[in-house]
């Protein structure tokens, strides 16, 4: 009974924290900016490269991860300048140019290292509980997302950067007259969903081959995830994380991967139907009601 | 000060150079440059299909390939289970039918229910990748249909476009290819010059407006997204019957994307500009792939982030502009109406 | 009330969005061949009432009545297509699009394709913008817009005209010569019913007038009733 419960929670939280890892970054950007990043992939596979590079030179993983969470940052603060600046208000255009970016990366990548690398094996090692063997790093990858979303928190609610963050997408007109630098706050926006796509990618490399088309890997999921949780990235996407979350590991369990991605797909075609505006769309309604009422 | 309206533009001139051009090239090439450009053909009616609902009726979908590959394996399914040179062409018609009834019932799901713009974009996205993902998993011996066997990512085996005995090839294969490309490019510019294709290019500004001028537009949108679903799944059918063989990888993420990359640069508004620039792009990778295959996708990538920042308009219909201002003393062709003859405006003058 | 049954008639008309009451227990009607005035301070319900009469939203309650068909379920374009025509508050034209194929557009569902070029012609002479038909409309000035959003409104050949705010943005000279306008079109015996805040063009222009306010029907009459009803002056320097 408590195997089955254990085994159960397992699956559930590494789906969680699968999806979550994989769409925050996407997510931060769609919902602050409105930009679909379509290199999201590519740039999870950034990551994912500079962890794995510094990590087989003997740089601790921890560590490793961090700076190539920062490395990629600073990469998405200069393709923000160099390209998505002259695309805001063309939606649909910056859709075309950041997939044009992603290909030009994955095939760089290909051109510059060859088909993979060496990788690291995920630390930790593993438990058992009952027959059944688990990993530590994931239940590691699942305590850490939950201290993403409180960091994010933390840093949009209750910090300078935030507020003016928040200012910047509420109406930039009106921050703009009060004198915050929009321009800057979209850049260190698209920088910031850079870095925690590159975070995403650090964080996954351990557990999978490191190939230059490893973001494709994480491209749906993500998407899939940002579009039912909708444009809070802070409220939505978790959320969408744990309800998909759900989703997967049960079909996953009971059917295998596929069918469960078939799953989380046409839930998203539902949800699209329903609820446009995705679960943030639903949270925003639910609490604009008292102040209706009153 | 009326504009002249003539059919002398360089739209109209294009096509009729691309068109000479498509014709004399058989004679001028051997076996393997003419099922080459047959290929081509068949995959620039994907190209066609997008240009018309994103370029005429401001629907951008992403997934065009979900009804191309609704075609492939409709067809491949129907003619390995009812045999016979003739029922291939059935097959066609089952092929085109099903995406065309797909993508209605899809279509109906998005427009009626108030879903549009990005949100197109997603849901269509989603719809081709739930149908790669679905395919990829029927490697296993009990996927078949009657006859037909789905096989995964093995690839599905089907029946080529037969006339009597004799399946089409070589020359015969591309003169039919290349007639229903251009058939279907014609029907498409026409419809694009009627009241309804006029109704489009409106309540692609501003929906509830053309509404309030007596369009019933949520209609609209489904028939035109359906109609780009036929022309996408006869794709799919023709692209199928020319290589024997559909694979899922020919509903995903790089396949549904190629062509929204082909329209953008070419220019999404004309569909001339569409057409052209998709056989041009298609020959470009190839020639890239064979000479440089590593190379080849950076540079793809590039010229398609060099039009999207620098020539939005897309780059061949910039073209068409230039040639229309400096040679021809028109106004700009890219203004929506110019793409299609407005006959009564030269009564006025 | 008339002998002839109304063209238009609103009955108790309410509009809830959320907890906001936009129009509540509305009553209009506006008779064949009448030229009204809807006047009234900013947030009385005014354009909503358009909306609502147009179909770009659906009353909460009550029934909207038109030509004799009850219309309130009605999607916009069925009732477009039965003789409501609107110009709307924020120029309603496709900027995109030459003069020229924005009246087509327009008329195309109301005019013979034979008679497209001549009905063109005709209505663009009406509104002042002859001359103008290849002029993409995004170069024209916000004057030159509105007019063309007239001339696209009749182009569906209405039995009732809704104009929003149609001297907005215009100058004395263009304000009068949009004064002309509707008033040679209510000659002809089309019913128009008007949302303005200029009380000079009312003036010009008024047989009778509604006034409305906080969602509500406030007062109704003559433009003369109108001017003299104290109550009204009020509500427009808020001391209702």
């Amino acid at each position: 009974m408590f195997d089955g419960l254990f085994n159960w929670f397992y699956q559930f939280q590494v789906s969680f924290s699968f999806l979550l890892l994989s769409a925050i970054g996407l997510a931060v950007i769609f919902g602050m900016m409105g930009v679909i990043n379509l290199a999201h992939g590519e740039f999870m596979m950034l990551g994912a490269y500079a962890t794995t590079f510094l990590a087989v030179k003997g740089v601790p993983l921890a560590l490793a991860i961090l700076i190539g969470a920062l490395a990629v940052g600073v990469f998405g603060a200069v393709i923000e300048m160099l390209v998505i600046r002259r695309l805001y208000g063309r939606l649909l255009d910056s859709v075309a140019a950041t997939w044009a970016i992603g290909l030009i990366l994955s095939q760089g990548m290909l051109i510059l290292t060859g088909p993979s690398i060496q990788g690291v094996s995920s630390p930790f090692g593993s438990f058992s509980v009952g027959a059944i063997s688990y990993s530590w790093y994931r239940i590691v990858l699942g305590v850490v997302s939950l201290l993403l979303i409180a960091g994010l928190y933390i840093l949009f609610m209750k910090t300078e950067f935030g507020l003016r963050a928040r200012a910047t997408i509420q109406n930039q007109p009106i921050a703009r007259s009060l004198g915050v630098d929009t321009a800057r706050m979209y850049t260190l926006t698209f920088a910031l969903g850079s870095a925690l796509a590159g975070l995403a990618g650090g964080l996954f490399a351990p557990t999978a081959t490191i190939v230059p088309f490893f973001g494709t890997n994480y491209t749906v999921e993500a998407f899939v995830t940002v579009i039912v949780g909708g444009a809070n990235a802070l409220v939505g996407t978790p959320l969408a994380a744990a309800s998909l979350g759900v989703i997967n590991a049960a079909l996953g369990t009971k059917y295998g991967l596929y069918i469960a991605r078939v799953g989380l797909l046409l839930t998203t075609i539902v949800i699209i139907r329903v609820l446009p505006t995705g679960i943030s769309g639903l949270v925003e309604r639910w609490r604009m009601r008292p102040a209706r009422q009153r | 000060m009326p504009r002249r309206t003539s059919w002398l533009s360089a739209e109209n001139i294009a096509f009729v150079i691309f068109l000479i051009f498509m014709i004399v090239y058989p004679f001028r090439t051997d076996d393997f440059g003419i099922l080459n450009a047959a290929y081509f053909a068949a995959l620039t009616l994907l190209a066609l299909s997008l240009s018309m609902i994103w370029g005429k009726a401001g629907i951008l979908s992403f997934g065009q390939t979900a009804f191309f590959g609704i075609g492939g394996y409709l067809y491949g399914i129907y003619t390995l289970n009812v045999l016979g040179s003739a029922q291939t062409w059935v097959g066609l018609a089952v092929g085109m039918l099903a995406g065309g009834i797909v993508a209605a019932i899809l279509g109906w799901f998005m427009f009626y229910g108030g879903v549009n713009d990005v949100f197109v974009g997603l849901t269509t996205l989603a719809l081709t990748l739930v149908l790669q993902t679905f395919m990829a998993q029927t490697a296993g011996p009990e996927w078949t249909v009657g006859e037909a066997r789905l096989n995964g990512y093995n690839g599905m085996y089907i029946p080529q476009l037969s006339f009597g005995e004799m399946p089409l090839y070589g020359r015969p294969l591309y003169f039919v290819y290349l007639a229903i490309l251009i058939g279907v490019y014609l029907l498409l510019r026409w419809l694009s010059s009627t009241r309804w294709g006029y109704g489009l290019l409106a309540l692609q500004e501003n929906r509830p407006r053309t509404e309030s001028f007596g369009y019933n537009v949520r209609l609209m949108q489904v028939q035109v997204f359906a109609l780009a679903g036929v022309v996408a799944a006869l794709s799919g059918v023709l692209y199928a019957s020319w290589g024997g063989y559909i694979d899922p990888s020919s509903m995903g993420l790089t396949a549904a994307i190629t062509p929204v990359i082909y329209v953008a640069i070419g220019g999404r508004r004309s569909l001339t500009a569409s057409m052209i620039s998709s056989m041009i792009l298609l020959k470009l990778s190839q020639l890239l792939a064979s000479s440089a295959p590593e190379y080849a996708l950076v540079i793809f990538g590039l010229l398609a982030l060099l039009a999207v920042l620098f020539v939005p308009e897309g780059f061949v219909v910039a073209l068409f502009n230039l040639i229309d201002r400096h040679l021809l003393n028109r106004g700009g062709g890219n203004l929506p109406g110019m793409t299609a003859p407005v006959e009564e405006v030269t009564a006025n003058g | 009330m008339a002998d002839a049954q109304p063209l238009l008639m609103l009955d108790n008309v309410s509009k809830r969005f959320g907890g906001l009451r936009a129009v509540s227990d509305m009553n209009l009607t506006v008779g064949q061949g009448e030229l009204r005035c809807l006047i009234g301070p900013n947030g009385a319900g005014k354009s909503t009432i358009f909306k609502l009469i147009m179909g770009f939203e659906r009353p909460t309650s009550g029934t909207i009545a038109f030509g004799g068909d009850r219309i309130d379920g009605w999607p916009t374009w069925k009732r477009a297509r039965q003789g409501l025509s609107i110009k709307m508050q924020i120029p309603g034209v496709y900027p995109e699009l030459s003069v020229q194929d924005n009246m087509r557009v327009a008329a195309q569902n109301h005019v013979a394709s034979h008679e497209m070029a001549e009905s063109i012609r005709g209505l663009l002479a009406r509104v002042g913008l002859d001359g103008l038909a290849g002029e993409q409309v995004k170069n024209l000035s916000h004057g030159q817009q509105q007019w063309l959003e007239i001339g696209m409104a009749l182009s569906a050949k209405p039995k009732l005209l809704l104009l929003d705010e149609p001297t907005a943005g215009m100058g004395p000279g263009e304000t009068e010569a949009t004064a002309r306008i509707v008033e040679s079109l209510n000659a002809d015996g089309m019913a128009i019913l008007v949302i303005e805040h200029d009380m000079a063009f009312i003036r010009r222009i008024a047989r009778t007038v509604t006034v409305m306010n906080l969602g509500k029907l406030f007062a109704e009459g003559t433009i003369t009733e109108i001017e003299a009803n104290q109550d009204v002056t009020d509500i427009y320097l808020g001391r209702s």
